[in-house]
Protein backbone atom coordinates (compact mmCIF):
# COMPACT_ATOMS: atom_id res chain seq x y z
CA UNK A 1 0.00 0.00 0.00
CA UNK A 2 3.42 2.06 -0.56
CA UNK A 3 4.59 4.02 -3.62
CA UNK A 4 8.13 4.96 -3.30
CA UNK A 5 8.51 9.06 -4.21
CA UNK A 6 11.47 9.59 -6.97
CA UNK A 7 13.88 11.00 -3.97
CA UNK A 8 13.58 7.02 -2.26
CA UNK A 9 14.39 5.51 -5.36
CA UNK A 10 17.98 6.89 -5.30
CA UNK A 11 20.40 5.08 -2.93
CA UNK A 12 20.45 5.99 0.29
CA UNK A 13 23.05 6.54 2.38
CA UNK A 14 23.84 5.34 6.00
CA UNK A 15 22.98 7.90 7.38
CA UNK A 16 20.01 9.06 5.81
CA UNK A 17 16.22 9.27 7.34
CA UNK A 18 13.86 6.80 6.06
CA UNK A 19 10.36 8.43 6.50
CA UNK A 20 6.73 7.66 5.53
CA UNK A 21 4.80 10.65 4.65
CA UNK A 22 0.79 10.33 4.99
CA UNK A 23 -1.80 13.13 5.31
CA UNK A 24 -4.37 14.05 7.83
CA UNK A 25 -7.12 16.20 7.22
CA UNK A 26 -5.00 17.08 4.16
CA UNK A 27 -1.67 18.19 6.11
CA UNK A 28 1.15 16.27 5.27
CA UNK A 29 2.94 14.47 8.28
CA UNK A 30 5.98 11.95 8.05
CA UNK A 31 7.21 9.21 10.42
CA UNK A 32 10.28 7.12 10.78
CA UNK A 33 9.41 3.79 8.82
CA UNK A 34 11.10 2.14 11.74
CA UNK A 35 7.85 3.55 13.82
CA UNK A 36 5.67 2.12 11.49
CA UNK A 37 4.31 -1.39 12.00
CA UNK A 38 1.73 -1.54 9.08
CA UNK A 39 -0.70 0.31 6.81
CA UNK A 40 -4.22 -1.05 6.27
CA UNK A 41 -7.90 -0.09 5.43
CA UNK A 42 -9.40 1.55 8.43
CA UNK A 43 -12.22 -0.93 10.56
CA UNK A 44 -13.94 1.24 11.97
CA UNK A 45 -13.41 2.45 15.96
CA UNK A 46 -14.69 1.39 19.50
CA UNK A 47 -15.32 4.35 21.10
CA UNK A 48 -14.20 3.94 24.96
CA UNK A 49 -15.35 6.30 27.59
CA UNK A 50 -12.07 7.80 29.02
CA UNK A 51 -10.32 10.87 30.00
CA UNK A 52 -6.98 10.19 28.60
CA UNK A 53 -6.74 12.57 25.75
CA UNK A 54 -7.16 11.98 22.13
CA UNK A 55 -6.94 8.33 23.23
CA UNK A 56 -10.75 7.39 21.76
CA UNK A 57 -11.05 4.14 21.33
CA UNK A 58 -9.99 0.72 20.19
CA UNK A 59 -9.76 -0.86 16.93
CA UNK A 60 -10.02 -4.75 16.59
CA UNK A 61 -7.43 -6.65 14.10
CA UNK A 62 -8.56 -10.14 14.48
CA UNK A 63 -7.78 -11.03 17.95
CA UNK A 64 -5.70 -8.18 18.18
CA UNK A 65 -6.68 -5.13 20.06
CA UNK A 66 -5.15 -1.42 19.03
CA UNK A 67 -5.43 1.71 21.02
CA UNK A 68 -6.82 4.60 18.70
CA UNK A 69 -5.03 7.79 18.60
CA UNK A 70 -6.98 10.56 17.49
CA UNK A 71 -4.69 12.52 15.40
CA UNK A 72 -6.50 14.69 13.26
CA UNK A 73 -8.69 15.29 16.40
CA UNK A 74 -5.28 16.56 17.90
CA UNK A 75 -4.93 18.72 15.00
CA UNK A 76 -8.12 19.59 15.14
CA UNK A 77 -8.13 18.49 11.47
CA UNK A 78 -11.03 16.27 9.71
CA UNK A 79 -9.49 12.52 8.14
CA UNK A 80 -10.78 13.24 4.34
CA UNK A 81 -11.90 10.52 2.02
CA UNK A 82 -14.42 7.86 2.02
CA UNK A 83 -12.04 4.72 2.75
CA UNK A 84 -9.49 6.15 5.33
CA UNK A 85 -6.32 3.93 5.85
CA UNK A 86 -5.08 2.61 9.30
CA UNK A 87 -1.66 3.83 10.29
CA UNK A 88 -0.37 1.26 13.08
CA UNK A 89 2.94 2.30 15.38
CA UNK A 90 4.93 0.89 17.37
CA UNK A 91 4.50 3.59 20.68
CA UNK A 92 6.97 2.35 23.59
CA UNK A 93 3.01 1.35 25.74
CA UNK A 94 2.57 -1.05 22.19
CA UNK A 95 1.24 -0.72 18.77
CA UNK A 96 -1.37 2.35 18.75
CA UNK A 97 -3.70 2.66 15.55
CA UNK A 98 -4.33 6.03 14.26
CA UNK A 99 -6.68 7.09 11.40
CA UNK A 100 -5.26 8.95 8.02
CA UNK A 101 -6.48 10.06 4.88
CA UNK A 102 -7.38 7.70 1.97
CA UNK A 103 -4.15 9.12 -0.24
CA UNK A 104 -1.40 6.56 -0.04
CA UNK A 105 0.95 7.42 1.86
CA UNK A 106 4.73 7.53 0.29
CA UNK A 107 8.03 6.56 1.27
CA UNK A 108 10.56 9.70 1.16
CA UNK A 109 14.49 9.39 2.23
CA UNK A 110 15.45 12.19 4.06
CA UNK A 111 19.33 13.51 4.58
CA UNK A 112 19.51 14.51 8.22
CA UNK A 113 21.27 17.93 7.34
CA UNK A 114 18.34 18.99 5.96
CA UNK A 115 16.54 18.41 9.06
CA UNK A 116 15.30 21.86 11.54
CA UNK A 117 13.22 22.11 14.79
CA UNK A 118 10.30 22.11 14.32
CA UNK A 119 8.53 25.42 16.19
CA UNK A 120 5.09 24.71 16.74
CA UNK A 121 3.61 22.80 19.49
CA UNK A 122 0.56 21.39 17.87
CA UNK A 123 2.28 18.02 17.61
CA UNK A 124 4.95 16.27 19.17
CA UNK A 125 7.61 16.31 16.42
CA UNK A 126 11.70 15.36 15.79
CA UNK A 127 11.83 18.00 13.33
CA UNK A 128 10.92 19.20 10.64
CA UNK A 129 11.92 19.22 6.91
CA UNK A 130 11.08 21.43 3.39
CA UNK A 131 9.33 19.94 0.46
CA UNK A 132 9.19 23.10 -1.80
CA UNK A 133 6.87 25.62 0.33
CA UNK A 134 5.72 22.68 2.89
CA UNK A 135 6.95 22.37 6.19
CA UNK A 136 6.38 18.72 6.91
CA UNK A 137 7.06 17.50 10.79
CA UNK A 138 8.43 14.57 11.54
CA UNK A 139 6.24 12.74 14.14
CA UNK A 140 8.06 11.83 17.28
CA UNK A 141 5.87 8.37 18.33
CA UNK A 142 7.10 8.05 21.71
CA UNK A 143 5.91 11.10 22.57
CA UNK A 144 2.19 10.92 21.22
CA UNK A 145 -0.18 10.81 23.83
CA UNK A 146 1.76 12.69 26.79
CA UNK A 147 2.77 15.59 25.32
CA UNK A 148 -0.17 16.74 22.66
CA UNK B 1 -35.10 -13.04 36.77
CA UNK B 2 -33.87 -14.41 40.15
CA UNK B 3 -32.43 -12.40 42.84
CA UNK B 4 -29.05 -14.56 44.26
CA UNK B 5 -26.38 -13.87 46.45
CA UNK B 6 -23.43 -12.86 45.13
CA UNK B 7 -21.19 -15.70 44.34
CA UNK B 8 -18.50 -17.43 46.21
CA UNK B 9 -15.19 -15.77 44.83
CA UNK B 10 -13.54 -18.33 42.53
CA UNK B 11 -9.86 -19.90 42.63
CA UNK B 12 -7.67 -17.92 40.34
CA UNK B 13 -7.10 -20.75 37.81
CA UNK B 14 -11.18 -20.99 37.40
CA UNK B 15 -12.84 -19.66 34.53
CA UNK B 16 -15.17 -16.52 35.05
CA UNK B 17 -18.74 -15.51 34.05
CA UNK B 18 -19.52 -12.49 32.62
CA UNK B 19 -22.92 -11.09 31.54
CA UNK B 20 -22.16 -8.65 28.48
CA UNK B 21 -24.69 -5.94 28.28
CA UNK B 22 -25.13 -2.84 25.57
CA UNK B 23 -25.23 0.70 27.21
CA UNK B 24 -24.95 3.65 25.03
CA UNK B 25 -24.28 1.64 22.12
CA UNK B 26 -21.59 0.30 23.70
CA UNK B 27 -20.81 -3.48 25.09
CA UNK B 28 -20.23 -3.65 28.27
CA UNK B 29 -19.02 -6.93 30.62
CA UNK B 30 -20.07 -7.13 34.05
CA UNK B 31 -18.15 -10.25 36.98
CA UNK B 32 -21.13 -12.39 37.42
CA UNK B 33 -19.95 -12.23 41.20
CA UNK B 34 -21.15 -8.86 41.45
CA UNK B 35 -24.64 -9.45 40.71
CA UNK B 36 -27.18 -9.78 42.80
CA UNK B 37 -30.01 -10.06 40.17
CA UNK B 38 -31.31 -9.30 36.85
CA UNK B 39 -34.95 -7.42 36.66
CA UNK B 40 -37.23 -6.05 34.16
CA UNK B 41 -38.63 -2.66 34.47
CA UNK B 42 -41.77 -3.73 35.72
CA UNK B 43 -40.49 -6.13 38.43
CA UNK B 44 -38.03 -3.41 39.69
CA UNK B 45 -41.50 -1.78 40.37
CA UNK B 46 -40.56 0.85 37.95
CA UNK B 47 -39.15 2.32 41.10
CA UNK B 48 -36.12 5.10 41.39
CA UNK B 49 -34.23 2.55 43.66
CA UNK B 50 -35.23 -0.83 43.51
CA UNK B 51 -35.58 -2.81 46.75
CA UNK B 52 -36.00 -6.57 47.03
CA UNK B 53 -36.13 -8.66 50.08
CA UNK B 54 -36.18 -5.67 52.14
CA UNK B 55 -32.73 -4.39 50.57
CA UNK B 56 -32.52 -1.06 48.77
CA UNK B 57 -30.34 -0.81 45.61
CA UNK B 58 -29.64 2.49 44.54
CA UNK B 59 -30.01 3.49 41.02
CA UNK B 60 -26.56 4.99 39.14
CA UNK B 61 -27.25 6.76 36.50
CA UNK B 62 -23.97 4.51 34.86
CA UNK B 63 -24.31 6.46 31.01
CA UNK B 64 -23.90 9.56 33.19
CA UNK B 65 -20.88 8.59 34.69
CA UNK B 66 -19.23 7.29 31.27
CA UNK B 67 -20.52 10.38 29.58
CA UNK B 68 -22.61 7.74 27.66
CA UNK B 69 -25.70 8.72 25.72
CA UNK B 70 -29.11 8.12 27.96
CA UNK B 71 -30.97 5.83 25.75
CA UNK B 72 -34.45 5.36 26.39
CA UNK B 73 -36.08 2.76 28.17
CA UNK B 74 -37.32 -0.32 25.88
CA UNK B 75 -38.62 -3.53 26.01
CA UNK B 76 -35.02 -4.71 26.52
CA UNK B 77 -33.93 -2.33 29.35
CA UNK B 78 -32.93 -5.02 32.19
CA UNK B 79 -31.83 -3.22 35.80
CA UNK B 80 -28.97 -5.54 36.74
CA UNK B 81 -28.47 -5.53 41.08
CA UNK B 82 -25.03 -4.89 41.89
CA UNK B 83 -22.70 -6.01 44.97
CA UNK B 84 -19.31 -5.90 46.32
CA UNK B 85 -18.66 -5.72 50.02
CA UNK B 86 -20.80 -3.49 51.65
CA UNK B 87 -21.54 -1.80 48.54
CA UNK B 88 -24.93 -2.11 47.01
CA UNK B 89 -26.38 -0.45 43.72
CA UNK B 90 -28.51 -0.73 40.76
CA UNK B 91 -27.57 0.00 37.01
CA UNK B 92 -30.59 0.51 33.88
CA UNK B 93 -28.80 -1.25 30.80
CA UNK B 94 -30.68 -1.17 26.96
CA UNK B 95 -30.47 -4.87 26.41
CA UNK B 96 -28.79 -8.24 27.80
CA UNK B 97 -26.76 -9.48 25.50
CA UNK B 98 -25.39 -12.77 27.10
CA UNK B 99 -23.54 -15.32 29.74
CA UNK B 100 -20.38 -15.77 28.77
CA UNK B 101 -17.77 -18.80 30.80
CA UNK B 102 -14.04 -17.07 30.22
CA UNK B 103 -10.47 -17.79 31.22
CA UNK B 104 -8.55 -15.49 32.91
CA UNK B 105 -6.04 -15.29 30.19
CA UNK B 106 -8.97 -14.04 27.73
CA UNK B 107 -9.77 -10.94 29.86
CA UNK B 108 -7.53 -8.77 27.88
CA UNK B 109 -5.81 -6.03 30.09
CA UNK B 110 -6.96 -2.39 28.68
CA UNK B 111 -4.07 -0.70 26.65
CA UNK B 112 -1.49 1.41 28.76
CA UNK B 113 -1.95 4.27 26.57
CA UNK B 114 -5.09 4.72 28.16
CA UNK B 115 -3.92 6.48 31.14
CA UNK B 116 -6.09 8.14 32.69
CA UNK B 117 -8.85 7.45 35.40
CA UNK B 118 -10.82 4.81 33.25
CA UNK B 119 -8.08 2.67 34.16
CA UNK B 120 -10.08 2.41 37.92
CA UNK B 121 -13.22 2.27 35.49
CA UNK B 122 -12.61 -0.76 33.50
CA UNK B 123 -10.82 -4.27 34.57
CA UNK B 124 -9.97 -5.46 30.89
CA UNK B 125 -11.40 -6.39 27.34
CA UNK B 126 -13.36 -9.01 25.92
CA UNK B 127 -13.23 -9.83 22.60
CA UNK B 128 -17.24 -10.30 21.71
CA UNK B 129 -18.58 -10.60 18.83
CA UNK B 130 -16.97 -9.02 16.03
CA UNK B 131 -16.34 -5.91 18.34
CA UNK B 132 -15.01 -5.48 21.90
CA UNK B 133 -16.85 -5.43 25.35
CA UNK B 134 -15.26 -3.46 28.29
CA UNK B 135 -15.38 -5.08 31.57
CA UNK B 136 -16.44 -2.65 34.52
CA UNK B 137 -15.02 -2.52 37.59
CA UNK B 138 -17.93 -2.63 39.77
CA UNK B 139 -16.09 -1.14 42.53
CA UNK B 140 -15.65 1.55 40.70
CA UNK B 141 -19.53 1.69 39.55
CA UNK B 142 -20.39 0.83 43.55
CA UNK B 143 -18.37 3.49 44.58
CA UNK B 144 -20.26 6.22 46.90
CA UNK B 145 -17.27 8.54 46.71
CA UNK B 146 -17.53 8.59 42.70
CA UNK B 147 -18.12 11.96 41.15
CA UNK B 148 -21.67 11.46 40.08
CA UNK B 149 -23.14 7.97 41.60
CA UNK B 150 -26.75 9.25 42.07
CA UNK B 151 -27.53 11.59 39.10
CA UNK B 152 -30.38 13.63 40.41
CA UNK B 153 -31.84 10.14 41.51
CA UNK B 154 -32.48 9.40 37.63
CA UNK B 155 -30.93 6.76 35.88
Amino acid sequence: MLRASHKYQRETTRQSWPLLVFSVGGRRLAVKTFDVSGISLWNESIPVAGRTPFVTGLVRQGQTVLPVFDLAASLRLTVQGSSPLCLTIRHPLGEMAMCIDEEIPVLHTCDPATIQTYQNKDLPAEGSYTNGLDEIPILSVSRLGSTV
Amino acid sequence: MGIREPMETPSPASPSRFLIVTLGGRYLALDTESICGLLTFEEAGNDEDPMIHGIMYGAINLADRLSLPNDRGGANTRIVLLSKREMRGSIRVTTVEGLLELSPSQVLPLPMQFCGPERHWYQGMILFAKSIALVLNATWVLNEEGPAKRAGGTW
